[in-house]
């Protein structure tokens, strides 16, 4: 029977862009799968579609225009002979539609049942779902009410509280609020950007947990049945709800607990009929109290740390599940083993409020070594466009014990060196050196309300002088040698350009 | 030569007269200086202490990546500085600050109008770009002088979105 299932497809395409898709061919290739890459006109050079077998064009740069649209991708999918499309994450990733769509069009969905996304993906859905299979959640709403039935609930609920995207994910479409005051504007705000990430402006709220780490299941599920979970990560470390730094295990989550929160993950998933990876993630308390806050049917970008502390390639799984294998690992055989810290690097300006940084990478050089991973979809010349996501790579360090994770990530944060966009890799590094990381003392609101980028000390402001007057030494010298001094009409630094232009 | 170099508000006084030796605020300095290959890498052994940066020159600065930071620096010889003192000390205080957006993206919101009142850090406009809301916030207290730009407009990286004076300048002209 089993052997019938297997090689249900040999061509994946691959419905996504940046360093998930190229993670995703790195997966197909090594099960021998063909891949076919889709771009738009922004991405025509980018890795992944280099990487791919074949790479078919779907439209302009907005996503709206591109990667969100299902039609071209299932005629991409016709036309090249694809038999099975990879969602990645975000995008067309939890969306029942575009789950279903595949399957209306003879291609395996690689992922969970179109009802069990529309399950997960309709947060009030999940919620009674789990309730029902007797796992605590969050108090809050309904979504789809109109914005004063939210303002009534809001009292009810009482505040602190959360306004959040129905069909969300990643922060997008998310907003705390503090007071009655401002709720309305938070409304009209999480509508507005959730209409433009996901196209659905559907919004709900949930009580604000105080002390609060938000720590998640990975579960992994078979067509035969079999569910099983790889251990908790922790993704307290969040700005504007994205988190930006990950790690696997908790400093919170003893085996007992591990125990309890992986049992409960699995009924979770076992309440939706749940096939193919996907994670639960639940709010913690002081009191090691935890709640269900949703679940995200698909890869998460934080999946790597996982990877290395269990040994199990999560995307391979992915593609074998789909093809309708058993489970390689039943739940006594996942064992963890080590510590792994995920960085997100973002091209953003840490010292300025975490503002976006557009432009043309000029320079990139891959920290390397023992107990180092970096997925990415940079390379020189790449161009970080307004059109994405800001997140450019994700750094991930493995070590025996979590210290030496962090002091491995320490190291390769400085060597990691990305020139032409700013990046967040000073944050990173300031908070690789915080007592309260290193001691493990933080909650989701601790990178926002505690930690401050004023206070970082650097140290090699003399050393950046001296380079920089060495370069200016140089090209002046190089320029007069050119152009005598008294001859010249113009500056120096015009000749010297002129003349590097001469010598091409 | 005699450099004047400026890394976040600290001043350098950087002298090079010679290939493997310089002087800074006064101290030599034994250097070795390398550059490698076409990119913007470099290699420098400073009294044999070994640094690897990338230096590439900006519209206004230089940009040096230097052990995951990114520092802006000016670099000046003698007589550019002191052209450039003389001219600071008749404009610099009462220039206006100009709010540039940073992206390229969409203007969501301007929050504030000309003649308002405005301290530092307080959201002037919001951008959205890469499917986010970017709150860009004043970076002095003032007057907004000019608005350039409104709700629903497409903007241009560096495009000039509001402009900030003083309060004191303008009940002047007024």
């Amino acid at each position: 029977m089993d052997n019938l299932l297997i090689q249900k497809f040999d061509k994946v395409l691959i419905a996504n862009r940046g360093e998930i898709a190229v993670r995703i061919q790195r997966a197909c290739h090594k099960l021998g799968l063909q891949t076919i890459a889709v771009y738009s006109d922004a991405d025509r050079n980018a890795l992944h579609v280099r990487y791919a077998d074949e790479a078919y064009n779907i439209g302009p740069p907005p996503a709206t225009e591109s990667y969100l649209v299902i039609d071209r991708l299932i005629d991409v999918a016709k036309k090249s002979g694809a038999e099975a499309v990879h969602p990645g994450y975000g995008f067309l990733a939890e969306r029942a539609d575009f789950a279903q769509a595949c399957y209306d069009a003879g291609l395996v969905f690689i992922g969970p049942s179109p009802k069990a996304i529309a399950a997960m993906g309709d947060k009030q859905l999940a919620r009674q779902t789990v309730r029902a299979a007797g796992v605590s959640v969050v108090p809050g709403t309904d979504p789809g009410l109109s914005d004063d039935e939210l303002i009534a609930a809001a009292e009810k609920i009482g505040f602190p509280l959360l306004v959040k995207a129905a069909a969300g994910g990643g922060g997008k479409g998310m907003r705390p609020v503090h007071e009655a005051g401002s709720l309305s504007n938070a409304l009209a705000g999480a509508r507005r950007e959730a209409t433009a990430a996901f196209g659905d402006g559907t919004v709900y709220l949930e009580k604000m947990i105080s002390d609060a780490r938000h720590i998640e299941i990975q579960v992994l599920g078979d067509s035969q049945g079999n569910v099983i979970h790889l251990g908790e990560r922790e993704c307290s470390l969040q700005r504007r709800h994205q988190k930006v730094i990950e790690e696997a295990p908790s400093f919170v989550v003893d085996d007992e607990l591990r125990r309890q929160m992986g049992e409960v993950a699995i009924a979770a998933a076992r309440a939706v009929d749940y096939v193919n990876a996907g994670t639960v993630e639940f709010l913690v308390d002081r009191d090691k109290n935890f709640y269900f806050l949703e679940m995200n049917t698909r890869v998460q970008v934080e999946h790597p740390v996982t990877e290395l502390v269990t040994g199990v390639d999560i995307v391979q799984e992915q593609l074998r599940v789909a093809r309708g294998r058993r489970l390689r690992y039943l739940q006594d055989q996942v064992k963890l083993k080590g510590w792994a810290i995920e960085c997100r690097i973002n091209a953003e300006d840490p010292y300025h409020d975490f503002v976006p940084s557009t432009g043309t990478i000029t320079a990139i050089g891959l920290p390397t070594g023992p107990g180092i991973r970096v997925d990415t979809g940079l390379y020189e010349g790449h161009t970080v466009t307004p059109y994405y996501d800001s997140m450019i790579s994700k750094l991930i360090c493995y070590g025996e014990t979590r210290g030496e994770a962090v002091l491995r990530m320490r190291r390769a944060l400085e060597e990691y060196r990305i020139m032409g966009v700013k990046t967040n890799i000073p944050f990173h590094q300031h908070m690789m050196e915080s007592h309260r990381f290193l001691s493990g003392q933080f909650d989701t609101r601790f990178v926002e309300e505690r930690f401050s980028m004023s206070e970082r000390e650097i140290h090699d402001e003399l050393e950046a002088a001296i380079f920089a007057t060495l370069v200016a030494h140089q090209r002046s010298q190089r320029a007069s040698q050119i152009v005598a001094p008294g001859e010249r009409d113009t500056s120096n630094w015009k000749w010297y350009t002129r003349w590097e232009r001469l010598q091409r | 030569m005699k450099y004047i170099t400026t890394v976040n508000g600290q001043e350098y006084i950087i002298e090079i007269d010679q290939k493997t030796e310089i002087t800074v605020n006064g101290e030599r300095h034994g250097v070795d200086f390398q550059q490698l290959a076409e990119s913007g890498t470099l290699s420098l052994l400073i009294d044999n202490r070994s640094l690897e940066a990338i230096v590439e020159e900006r519209e206004d600065a230089w940009e040096v990546l230097l052990h995951g930071e990114l520092y802006a620096v000016h670099v000046q010889d003698e007589r550019a500085y002191r052209l450039a003192q003389a001219r600071g000390k008749l404009s610099d205080a009462s220039e206006a600050v100009v709010i540039r957006s940073p992206m390229p993206g969409l203007i969501l919101d301007v929050l504030v109008e000309e003649g308002a009142h405005i301290g530092q850090g307080q959201t002037v406009v919001i951008l959205e770009s890469m499917k986010m809301e970017n709150e860009l916030r004043a970076g002095r207290d003032g007057v907004v002088t000019r608005v350039h730009v409104g709700k629903g407009d497409s903007v241009e990286k560096n495009q000039e979105l509001i402009a900030i004076g003083d309060a004191e300048e303008i009940k002047e002209q007024q």
